[in-house]
């Protein structure tokens, strides 16, 4: 293969990856413009959602040893898997915040987010009490059929994920702007006392806001196990990492924000990992996410500066 | 809970509670490992020291400064790191002559290969190695903190968070300096005179043992001095601080040093224990376990850290394997397959985080926090008729000058200043005369306050100049304002809330004291005698208010009345010794009594040598005290001059009260 | 006389704490169905807790706050609002990200499932033309002025019982407050009741019917517009004198 085709193949891979990044990033950039809040957790709840996907896949008869599924049945397993996955991960960010941040949605300094960071760890640890530490393989539902772009190539899964990223963006997009709750959830972010003069319930606002995004972090970690084929109770860790830069370096708190970002750094890890080593990445996106907040807080699209001190 | 000694323990002062306590618990210390028999127990004790000493260490960035250092694993790292490549004899560099007088001494050695160039191997003794391990993490802790200076809370953890994370991945990957994953085996054991430390553990618990007391001392020290109420200040009031005369960029700074410099006596001491050091040591669930100790324990309180690093300590080493036998035995006795398979000890993270949460939720403070001792003030205090201040007088004031003002003392310049599209100050100019006592009244919004930030430095201006004594200020950052003699009130008060009265006016000190780290630690007569000094000053500051503050000094300010709370951020600017003193509505809030009151004490202050610009709404008040008025709407001067004249003034009225409304057609 | 009916709001011996801080001192006035109302008060007055304390921003510690009867002062802001009291609050308050389109449809989020939004989008535009023009304008772009008319005209689309304007001449050149009032009152002859929170008494008195003064959280006057013009004790009490 040629330099030229080998960067093309990166670029498919990293922008694949982008849309799960960018998926995660969303939930949790969405949190962020609501209430100010860095919630750790979140990225959690998406490596549970991996777990999630699993039970509901055994309880469908689906399993990691089994074949792929094409057609009819493979678009309804699909649709099962990302719904029932979605609605738990959602209820799950819901009870998150019920129990955990309202008492403490008026406290200021950095008590919020320390909690976040428990509740992460209560998360991870319940997986890996739950099913042990060795990985797990996720069941290969998309069939391995590819397509050659040059001497690259495009995978079925790169194109189901896509597909179905788009889907939710398109969906996401037209909830925030058109809707009566998306113009809520906006009014909200940019003036909560003005949005309560308004008669819109603020709590019940951000309610939603907790599991929409939890849900988009349910359908990045369906991703995750589709695409990688396997979840452990540690990759809420990893790839929380790179969907975190992705929100803060689109700008934390903006959602067109959240896919640009993402998609920048799923393409800076595959390329990156090319050029320099799968081993730096990690040092990479670090450096970028320490870059940005020391230099540049409001990220590429962010619109404000946090109010917050 | 009603202990019998309880009460009579808890009415001594801190001071001799200190004296009987640290013989007992050092006694304690020093016989444990020969009183116990089995050298398990020493062992965990000995590991649990590290603990204790990373704890203290993030105390000092957390609980002094409250800087949330969520990476603190990266200075264990370096501590760690820096003991074993210096011991362990790893790192291969060719040999110079360099190394020569080290060979000498016994830290090198040459390795001669027949057929390569000599290389020198490394295996330098532990006791050098650990001050200056202590010294290298004190540098990489301001490097890691300079990024941040500028950050709030939460982005600060996080890039905190960012150099915890790539100081193990940089220990994972560079494989000539730390043998990568593998970690660094081999480490040197310590020798004391010949002694060579070995694998038992009982050197270094005693070891340990030492280096747990001298990081106490250090804390207590520390809190105690000059340093620790700057980083406290810092803590509960950036803004407030600076304005006290505190540099935050030096002393978060500071603390990010100290705290790292902690950190890393426990990195070499771990490492030389354990004479290994591998990546895995020092991850973020480290880091997340110091914090879970800090918390615990309460933000800032020694004694509560230091327990609660223990406890997290032997819950791992001890607690969790007997809880598990525990839960087995309960296993079989009900028949259980289940709880006769639990494993306590793999739920360890799950504790932390059950931790966090609960503390954050139900008790922010810590379950052992700094406890404030404060006496209950006695009957005839709280029945005490509030007396006045007795005659004004401050010893270090200078007398005023015989004539009156007579000098400019502060001349300002077609000042300008915009937010966004408000303009707050519109070419402002104004000369204060030394001696005079100057009231800047205007309806809402007028530019009042926006006046002194831009003279105190916290906002800069877009144009104009400032001088005081002839000298230029503007564009000088708040803190050495201060130093220059300007002081100054806010609005809203701004006090040291979780201090108590007495702390928030020593900060007010701060800029006239000297002691540094060495100071603060070793405290030689020449630091003693200044805080003397300091305190007396404070006490005659207090003399001031009367009987108002004198009985609540070691009372934390967030609970005193708002009249108190008014009066003790007047006092604390007055601390900074000021020749110019700005006050932000100090009457407000203040009933009418009360008001009476400090207008007594402001009319005195010029005469102290002290000059005072006041902004106030009670213009009666106004009319009372000052010599002159200066009126400001919109951000621009619209009257100047004597009480009387400006008060009948057409203009100043209108900007008050609206203008006059044309007569509808 | 203007015909004025029953009592709309009710705001009887209401005491507010911020901390220790006492801001309200046991406050009362009543607002009558037709009026337009004004609070007059100088800095520290309370003025602004009172607004708050209305529209359930900030709880009180004593008294009562009733709307047509109802008490409404245990209840939260967005109950509050849904009863038919509008808010214009201090500084506006637009959504700056928002355009002048959708945050006159934020103004109806209480009435959003009811027909009408048309009418009021015509009665909003037809006091401001301004706002018709650069309707697709983002909020955050307008000069003061114009966020001033935006949030009257917000206010305005639920058709309220009640409007509650806090200090809109705060921050406006004298020209435009002048515009303001005028606008106040043609609001009011079309039928709603105004209570009006402002600093700037010549202006308030001279559209209001009756009016308070508060000072350091106490009403030390009240009358017909007329009567507090011509009272002497105005400009004391207002500036502060004792």
């Amino acid at each position: 293969m040629s330099a030229f085709d080998v960067v093309l193949q990166q670029i498919v891979n990293g922008l694949a990856l982008g849309m799960m990044y960018a998926l995660l990033a969303l939930g949790f950039t969405m949190v962020y413009g609501i209430i100010e809040l860095i919630n750790f957790s979140h990225f959690s709840v998406f490596m549970t959602g991996t777990f999630v996907g699993l039970v509901v896949l055994n309880l469908m008869g689906v399993t990691a040893g089994g074949r792929s599924l094409t057609g009819l049945p493979l678009i309804g397993t699909l649709a099962v898997l990302f719904v029932v996955t979605m609605a738990v991960t959602g209820v799950l960010g819901v009870l998150i915040e019920r129990v955990c941040l309202r008492s403490l949605r008026n406290v200021s300094g950095s008590a919020p987010m320390i909690t976040t960071i428990g509740v992460a760890f209560i998360l991870i640890n319940a997986m890996l009490l739950t099913w042990g530490p060795q990985t797990q393989r996720f069941p290969q539902l998309l069939p391995n059929w590819r397509w050659a772009l040059g001497a690259a190539e495009i995978t079925f899964k790169q194109v189901v994920l896509f597909v179905v990223g788009f889907v939710l963006m398109f969906a996401l997009s037209h909830l925030v702007r058109r809707t009566t709750l998306g113009k809520s959830m906006r009014a909200t972010a940019q003036d909560a006392d003005a949005a309560r003069m308004m008669g819109i319930d603020v709590d019940r606002v951000i309610v939603l806001t907790f599991f929409l995004g939890s849900a988009l972090a349910g359908a990045g970690s369906l991703f995750f196990g589709l695409y990688y084929g396997f979840t452990g109770y540690y990759i809420g860790y990893t790839t929380g990492l790179r969907a975190f830069t992705s929100a803060v370096l689109g700008g934390i708190g903006s959602i067109p924000g959240a896919v640009v970002g993402g998609l920048f750094i799923g393409l800076t890890q595959s390329l990156g990992g090319q050029l320099l080593g799968v081993k730096w990445t990690d040092v990479i996106i670090f450096s970028i996410l320490i870059v940005v907040m020391v230099f540049r807080p409001n990220g590429l699209l962010g619109a404000r500066l946090p109010q917050k001190a | 809970m009603r202990l019998p000694g309880l009460e009579r323990w808890r009415a001594l002062p801190v001071t001799r509670r200190r004296q009987i306590l640290t013989p007992v618990l050092l006694a304690i210390g020093l016989v444990f490992p020969f009183v116990t028999s089995n050298a398990g127990n020493v062992d965990a004790a000995a590991n649990a020291f590290t603990y204790v000493l990373l704890a203290l260490g993030l105390n000092i960035v957390v609980g002094f400064a409250g800087l949330l250092d969520l990476g603190y694993a990266a200075f264990f790292a370096i501590g760690a790191y820096g003991y074993g490549i210096a011991a362990s004899g790893h790192l291969k560099l060719e040999w110079s002559n360099l190394w020569v007088p080290l060979e000498w001494a016994g830290q090198v050695s040459r390795l001669v290969v027949p057929g390569q160039p000599d290389t020198v191997q490394f295996h330098f003794a532990f006791w050098p190695m650990l001050a200056v391990t202590a010294i290298v993490c004190a540098v990489f802790g301001a490097l890691f903190g300079a990024p941040t200076l500028r950050l709030r809370g939460d982005y600060l953890a996080i890039v905190t968070l960012g150099f915890g994370e790539i100081v193990p991945v940089v220990a994972r990957n560079w494989e000539a300096l730390t043998n990568g994953a593998q970690g660094l085996g081999g480490i040197r054991t310590p020798k004391l005179f010949g002694f060579d430390f070995g694998f038992s553990p009982y050197p270094y618990y005693f070891l340990g043992l030492g280096l747990v007391a001298a990081a106490v001392w250090i804390s207590i020290r520390l809190q105690e001095s000059r340093l620790g109420r700057a980083w406290m200040a810092i803590r509960e009031d950036e803004l407030a601080a600076g304005a006290m005369g505190v540099n935050p960029v030096h002393y978060k700074l500071m603390a990010f040093a100290m705290g790292a410099a902690v950190g890393g006596l426990g990195g070499t001491f771990y490492v030389a224990k354990l004479t290994t050091a591998t990546p895995d040591m020092f991850t973020f669930p480290v880091s997340v376990m110091v914090l879970v100790m800090v918390v615990l324990g309460g933000l800032g309180s020694i004694r509560g850290v230091v327990m609660a690093a223990l406890f997290v300590a032997f819950l791992q080493s001890v607690i969790l394997q007997d809880l598990t036998e525990y839960v087995h035995a309960l296993g079989r006795l009900v028949g259980s397959e289940t709880l006769q398979r639990v494993e306590l000890i793999t739920s360890l993270e799950l504790i932390f985080g059950l931790i966090l949460v609960l503390m954050m939720i139900f008790r922010r403070e810590g379950l052992w926090p700094a406890v404030r001792r404060v006496a209950a003030l006695t009957r005839e205090q709280q029945d005490a008729a509030p007396a006045r201040g007795g005659a004004v007088r401050l010893s270090w004031a200078p007398a005023a000058r015989a004539g009156g003002p007579n000098r400019p003392l502060l001349e300002i310049q077609g000042l300008r200043k915009h937010f966004g599209g408000v303009a707050a100050a519109q070419d402002i100019t104004l000369t204060i005369q030394a001696g005079e006592l100057v009231s800047v009244i205007g309806p809402n919004g007028s530019g009042k306050t926006t006046l002194f930030n831009l003279i105190t430095g916290l906002v800069p201006a877009d144009a104009g100049s400032i001088r005081l004594n002839g000298n230029e200020i503007g564009g000088l950052p708040p803190h050495e304002i201060v130093t220059r003699g300007v002081a100054r009130t806010f609005q809203n008060i701004r006090l040291f809330n979780n201090l108590s009265v007495t702390e928030n006016l020593l900060v007010g000190e701060h800029a006239r004291l000297e002691a540094g780290v060495l100071g603060a630690i070793f405290r030689p007569p020449h630091v003693r005698r200044e805080e003397r000094r300091a305190v007396e000053d404070a006490l005659e500051v207090v003399e001031l208010f009367g009987n108002r503050l004198a009985p609540r000094l070691e009372h934390p300010v967030s609970g005193l009345s708002y009249a108190n709370r008014r009066r003790t951020e007047i006092a604390r600017a007055l601390m900074t010794r000021p020749t110019l003193l700005l006050l932000d509505e100090p009457t407000a809030g203040m009933n009418p009594a009360e008001t009476l009151e400090l207008m007594d004490l402001l009319r005195a202050l010029p005469g102290l040598g002290i000059t005072v610009i006041l902004i106030e709404h009670k213009l009666d008040v106004v009319m009372d005290v000052s010599d002159r008025v200066v009126v400001l709407d919109h951000g621009v001067k619209i009257a100047e001059g004597a009480p009387a004249h400006v008060r009948s003034d057409d203009r100043v009225i209108e900007a008050y009260m609206g203008r006059r409304r044309r007569v509808p057609a | 006389m203007k015909a004025t009916g029953g009592v709309l709001l009710d705001f009887r011996d209401v005491h507010t704490y911020y901390g220790s801080l006492h801001v309200l001192k046991g406050v009362s006035y009543e607002i009558r169905e037709g009026e337009i109302v004004s609070l007059l008060g100088g800095n520290a007055s309370g003025k602004s807790t009172t607004m708050k304390t209305i529209l359930g921003l900030v709880r009180p510690t004593e008294g009562t706050v009733t709307f047509r009867g109802q008490p409404i002062h245990g209840l939260r802001t967005n109950e509050i609002v849904k009863r038919g009291i509008a808010p214009v609050p201090e500084g506006r308050r637009v959504f700056p990200r928002m355009t002048i389109l959708e945050n006159l449809e934020m103004g109806r989020f209480t009435r959003r499932s009811e027909p009408g939004w048309d009418a009021e989008l015509d009665r909003v535009f037809g006091l401001f033309p301004l706002l018709r023009e650069r309707r697709h304008q983002q909020a955050g772009t307008l000069s003061g002025g114009e966020q001033q008319m935006l949030a009257i005209g917000r206010a305005l689309m639920t058709r309220p019982s009640l409007l509650c304007m806090d200090e809109p001449s705060m921050g406006l050149a004298p020209r435009l407050v002048e515009d303001v009032f005028d606008i106040i009152r043609a609001i009011n002859e079309q039928g709603t009741t105004i209570f009006v929170i402002e600093q700037n008494v010549n202006m308030a008195l001279s559209i209001a019917d009756r009016g308070y003064v508060l000072q350091m959280g106490e009403v030390v006057l009240a009358g017909s517009a007329q009567e507090l013009v011509e009272n002497p004790l105005i400009q004391k009490a207002y500036l502060g004198g004792a």
